[in-house]
C-alpha cells in the first residue's frame, strides 16, 4: 500500500488541491491530511468607490481597478492560506472594535472555505476511488469536526482507530500547551489519555498499525522550533531550535510500536527518524509558498518497504 | 488632526494559531552573518596580507569594491530565502529549480566535502591569531614541540598544523553538539568580547605614533623573539633589497590592481549567506529586508570596521610598513623578523606586561572561537536535506535523543581527520587543496543561476512570495541582482583559473577538485540506481503537483 501524507495546509487553496491531485501524482492508494487544515488570517480588501479597491499583502499595499484584478488578488490571498473579504472603510473600523463580529466573520470564511473544499474532495476523489482521511489539528476550531464528518470524499479520522486498506490509524489533532493557548491543546498527561483512548480500539500487530497525531514525539528531531521570549519574539534570530514537541505522543509510540507514525505541528522540522523499529515522519509544511511537502511511504504488511519526503 | 496621529488601517486579522510570531531580532541574525564575513579570522587573518602578492593595488579600495559587489550576494540570498525559507539552502534551491543531480553534486562538493578541507585552513588561522601569540607572550618561543614555531606548517613539518586542525575539527564538533542554541548564545558573547578586544586595539593604535611603534617592535623582536637590537631597520632593509617596499596607502585608487585584488579579498567577505541554510520560515516582506539588512547589514558593518582598523594601522606603522610585514611573512625575503602581521600582536608589541598582552590576545581570539563552528555547522543542515530527498541514506539524518545531528556530524569530522593528516604530512595534498575557496563560489554561482531563473521556472511560488513586486527596470530583482552577482563571481573564477598569482590553477588542485565533483556525481547516479530498484523515483519528489 502506498501512502500519502502531507500536514499543516493552514487554509491554502493551492496546497489543498494540490493535496487532492497528489494521489495520481504519486500513484498513492492512499491519501491522509494531518491537522491544521484552517487558515490563520482574514485579509480586508477595502471599496475605495467607483470601482478601485485596495487590500495588503505581505505587507504590500495594492490598490486594485475593477472587478477582475479584485478577484485576482483574492486569489492570492487564498493561495497562501488567507481568508479575503470584501469590506467597507467604515466596516473595517467596526470590526477593530467588534471581537464577536470578527469571531463570526472568520468562522463564516472558515468554516465556507472547508465546506467548499469537502465538496471539492467528493468531486475529485471519489470518482477515482482514491481514499481519503483527514484530521483536524490544534489550529483547527472544533465546528470544522462536523463538516468534515458529513463529508462525502473524505473520512473523519479524529479520536478513533480507521481502517487503512487492511491497516488501522488512531488518530488526534491534539497537542501539549503551546505559547499561543490554541483551540485543541492540553497538558501531558491528558494527551496520552486522549491519544490512548482513540488507540483504544486498536487489535492489528504493531507492523499493521499506523499513528496518525498531530504534534510529533518530543526530542524526535522533528520537533524543533525556533524558542520564543515571552513576547513571542524568536530567540538568536530565529537560528537556535528547541524540542518542543509532545512526551505524551513519544510515549504512545513506544508501547504501542506502530509500523508508522505521521506528525506535523512544527512546519520547520521536516525530516524522519526511529523509534525503537517505528519510522515517525513530519513533512513539514511550506504552505505560505504553496509548495505542499509531504511524504510518500509505501508499506507491505511487514516493514515500511520504502518513503521519501516529497516537496510538490 | 495631524497626519501622524491618524490610526493606521488595519491589513490583517489574525486569530490565535501555532506559530504567528513577532519578528525575530535582525540583531542576531546579523551576528551570524558578521562572524561570516570575519574581519578578524579570515580578513586580517589572511586576506589582507595578500597584498604582498599584489603591491600596486589599494587594500582599502579592493575592500569597498568587492563589498558593493556582494551586496548583491546577500540581495540574491535574501530573495531565495524569501521564495523558499528552508533549511538545506543551496542544495535546496539547485535541485528545486535547477535539477536534483545538479543540487546535490554542487551542495556536496560546496558545502560538504570541501570543507573536510577548510578544517587545516581554520587551523592555520588559530595558529596565526590564537596559539603563537600566546605562546610568544609566555616566552614560549623556539622550534621544540608545542613551543611557537613548532605549530607552523612548513613542507617539511606538519605535527603543529596537524595538531591545530584536530583542535579545531574539536571545537567544531562540540559546538554543534551543543546545539544551536548553546552556540548562538556563545557567539554573541564572542562577538561582543571580540568587539571589544578590537576596540582597545584600534585606541592603541591611536594614541601611539611611528616612533613608537618601531621602538615597539625593535624592544618586542628582540625581548619576545630574540632578534637582534634593529629589527625593523633590519625589515626595512631586506625590504628594500628585494624591492618590495612601496605599498598603496588610502589616497590612491590604481583601478586595474586593485580589481586584481579582489579575488584574493574575497576569501573574507564573500560569505555573508553562510546562514542561508538556517533562515526560517518567512512571513512576508518585511522579513525578507530584515534578511537584507542582517545580512547586507553586516557586510557594510564589517567593511567599515575594517576601514576604521586600515586607518588606525595605517596611521600608527603606515600602510608601507603592513605590506612589508605581509610580504617578509610571505617570503618574498628574508628579514630579522618576519611574524605574522596580525593587529593583535602588533598592539601587544606596545606594552611589556604579559597580562596586557595576554588580555589583548585572548579578547580578539574570540573572533576565532565564535566562528569556529561554521567549520561544520551549515554543512549538516545540507547532509539533512539530502537525506531527507533520500539522495543519502536515511541514517545520514540521525539525531541522537538530545538532538545532536551525530550521523551528519560524524560525516564531517571523520574524514576531516585524515584530509587533515595529508595536508599536514604531504606537500602534493596540500597543493590539491589550494581551490578550497573556488569550489564554494562554483556552488554560489550555480545557486546565483538558480536565482536569476527562478522567476520563469518556478513561477507559481515566485508569484505567490513577497518579492515579486520588487521589480526594478521591469526585470524581477532577484535576476538583476544574481546577474551582477555572477558576473562578479565570473571575474573573480576566471582569474583564480588564468592567473598564476592567485596560486590556486595549481593543475594538482584542479585535478583532485575534479575528482571531488566526479565522487559527488557517483554517489548521486548510485542513488538514483538504488532507489529506483526500491521504487522511488528522485525526479518524482521535486516535481511540482498540478494544481487544478
Amino acid at each position: 500500500m502506498k501512502v500519502f501524507f502531507a500536514t499543516d495546509i493552514h487554509g491554502s487553496e493551492t496546497c489543498w488541491r494540490k493535496f487532492l491531485n497528489s494521489g495520481p501524482h504519486y500513484d498513492a492508494d492512499v491519501v491522509i491530511l494531518g491537522g491544521d487544515m484552517t487558515g490563520k488570517a482574514l485579509v480586508p480588501i477595502v471599496d475605495d468607490g467607483g470601482g478601485k479597491w485596495h487590500g495588503t499583502l505581505q505587507e504590500q499595499r495594492r490598490d486594485l481597478n475593477g472587478e477582475d484584478e479584485v478577484v485576482a488578488f483574492e486569489q492570492d490571498v487564498m493561495r497562501r492560506g488567507y481568508y479575503p473579504f470584501r469590506t467597507t472603510p467604515d466596516e473595517l473600523s467596526e470590526l477593530e472594535h467588534d471581537e464577536q463580529r470578527l469571531d463570526d466573520l472568520f468562522h463564516q470564511h472558515m468554516l465556507g472555505t472547508v465546506e467548499r473544499w469537502m465538496q471539492m474532495a467528493d468531486e475529485r476523489l471519489s470518482p477515482k476511488g482514491i481514499k481519503a482521511f483527514v484530521c483536524p489539528g490544534n489550529d483547527d476550531q472544533f465546528e470544522v469536526d462536523e463538516i468534515l464528518a458529513n463529508a462525502r470524499g473524505v473520512t473523519l479520522a479524529e479520536g478513533r482507530v480507521v481502517d487503512v486498506e487492511g491497516y488501522q490509524m488512531a488518530s488526534t489533532g491534539w497537542s501539549n500547551p503551546t505559547p499561543w493557548h490554541t483551540y485543541r491543546e492540553e497538558t501531558e498527561d491528558v494527551l496520552y489519555e486522549r491519544i490512548s483512548s482513540a488507540a483504544a480500539g486498536l487489535t492489528n500487530p504493531p507492523e499493521r498499525t499506523i499513528l496518525n497525531l498531530h504534534c510529533p514525539p518530543y526530542g524526535s528531531g522533528l520537533d524543533e522550533a525556533p524558542g520564543v521570549n515571552e513576547d513571542l519574539s524568536p530567540k538568536h534570530g530565529g537560528h537556535a531550535p528547541e524540542p518542543v514537541g509532545s512526551k505524551a505522543v513519544r510515549r504512545a509510540i513506544e508501547e504501542f510500536r506502530p509500523v508508522l507514525s505521521l506528525h506535523g505541528h512544527i512546519h520547520e522540522a521536516r525530516g524522519h527518524t526511529r523509534i525503537g523499529n517505528t519510522l515517525v515522519i513530519n513533512p513539514g509544511s511550506s504552505y505560505e509558498q504553496g509548495q505542499l511537502l509531504g511524504a510518500l511511504i509505501e508499506l507491505d504488511g511487514k516493514k515500511v518497504k520504502n518513503f521519501v519526503l516529497t516537496s510538490g | 488632526m495631524a497626519a501622524a496621529d491618524v490610526p493606521a488601517e488595519r491589513t490583517l486579522f489574525v486569530r490565535k494559531a501555532t506559530g504567528l510570531v513577532k519578528g525575530w531580532s535582525v540583531l542576531d541574525a546579523f551576528i551570524y552573518a558578521a562572524f561570516a564575513i570575519n574581519l578578524m579570522a579570515l580578513g586580517f587573518g589572511y586576506a589582507f596580507t595578500t597584498i604582498a602578492f599584489i603591491p600596486d593595488g589599494s587594500l582599502v579600495w579592493a575592500v569597498i569594491l568587492s563589498a558593493l559587489f556582494i551586496i548583491f550576494e546577500t540581495l540574491v540570498y535574501a530573495s531565495l530565502i524569501a521564495v523558499m525559507p528552508r533549511a538545506g539552502g543551496d542544495y535546496v534551491w539547485q535541485s528545486r529549480v535547477l535539477h536534483g543531480g545538479i543540487g546535490f553534486v554542487f551542495a556536496a562538493t560546496g558545502w560538504w566535502f570541501i570543507l573536510w578541507h577548510w578544517v587545516p585552513i581554520y587551523a592555520n588561522i588559530l595558529v596565526v591569531e590564537v596559539i603563537q601569540p600566546f605562546m610568544v607572550i609566555i616566552g614560549n618561543t623556539g622550534n621544540g614541540v608545542f613551543e611557537s614555531d613548532w605549530w607552523v606548517y612548513t613542507p617539511t613539518h606538519g605535527a603543529g598544523i596537524f595538531t591545530a586542525s584536530l583542535i579545531t575539527a574539536g571545537i567544531a564538533t562540540v559546538v554543534v553538539a551543543l546545539g544551536m542554541r548553546t552556540y548562538a548564545r556563545f557567539q554573541k558573547w564572542c562577538f561582543y568580547g571580540g568587539m571589544i578586544g578590537l576596540g582597545i586595539i584600534l585606541v592603541i593604535f591611536l594614541i601611539h605614533s611611528k616612533a613608537d611603534f618601531i621602538a615597539a617592535y625593535n624592544r618586542s623582536a628582540q625581548n619576545m623573539w630574540g632578534t637582534g637590537p634593529h629589527a625593523y631597520e633590519g625589515l626595512i632593509a631586506a625590504s628594500d633589497k628585494a624591492g618590495t617596499s612601496s605599498y598603496v596607502g588610502a589616497g590612491s585608487f590604481p583601478v586595474k590592481e586593485t580589481f586584481l585584488l579582489i579575488p584574493f579579498i574575497v576569501f573574507y567577505n564573500l560569505w555573508p549567506n553562510w546562514g542561508a541554510t538556517l533562515y526560517g520560515e518567512v512571513k512576508g516582506a518585511s522579513d525578507y529586508r530584515k534578511n537584507v539588512y542582517a545580512m547586507a547589514g553586516a557586510l557594510v558593518f564589517t567593511t567599515i570596521v575594517v576601514l576604521i582598523t586600515f586607518a588606525a594601522m595605517y596611521h600608527v606603522m603606515g600602510s608601507d610598513t603592513y605590506g612589508i610585514m605581509s610580504s617578509a611573512y610571505w617570503g618574498y625575503f628574508t628579514a630579522p623578523l618576519a611574524i605574522f602581521p596580525y593587529p593583535g600582536t602588533i598592539a601587544a608589541m606596545f606594552y611589556t606586561n604579559e597580562a596586557v598582552q595576554l588580555i589583548i590576545i585572548l579578547l580578539l581570539s574570540l573572533w576565532f572561537f565564535g566562528w569556529a563552528g561554521s567549520v561544520f555547522l551549515s554543512s549538516t543542515r545540507m547532509i539533512f536535506a539530502t537525506a531527507f530527498d533520500r539522495v543519502l541514506p536515511e541514517w545520514a539524518a540521525k539525531v541522537s535523543p538530545r538532538g545532536v545531528p551525530y550521523a551528519a556530524l560524524a560525516l564531517m569530522l571523520i574524514p576531516a581527520i585524515p584530509i587533515s593528516y595529508f595536508y599536514a604530512y604531504n606537500t602534493t595534498f596540500y597543493k590539491a587543496t589550494l581551490d578550497a575557496t573556488l569550489v564554494i563560489a562554483a556552488t554560489f554561482l550555480l545557486t546565483t543561476l538558480s536565482a536569476m531563473l527562478l522567476p520563469w521556472r518556478k513561477p507559481e511560488i515566485y508569484n505567490a512570495s513577497p518579492i515579486a513586486k520588487y521589480r526594478p527596470l521591469g526585470i524581477p530583482l532577484i535576476t538583476l541582482s544574481g546577474v551582477i552577482f555572477a558576473a562578479f563571481l565570473l571575474f573573480c573564477l576566471y582569474k583564480w583559473f588564468a592567473d598564476d598569482i592567485y596560486g590556486v590553477n595549481n593543475s594538482t588542485s584542479l585535478r583532485y577538485m575534479a575528482v571531488l565533483y566526479i565522487a559527488a556525481i557517483v554517489i548521486y547516479v548510485a542513488s538514483r540506481v538504488i532507489r529506483s530498484r526500491e521504487g522511488i523515483d528522485l525526479d518524482k519528489i521535486n516535481a511540482e503537483i498540478p494544481v487544478e
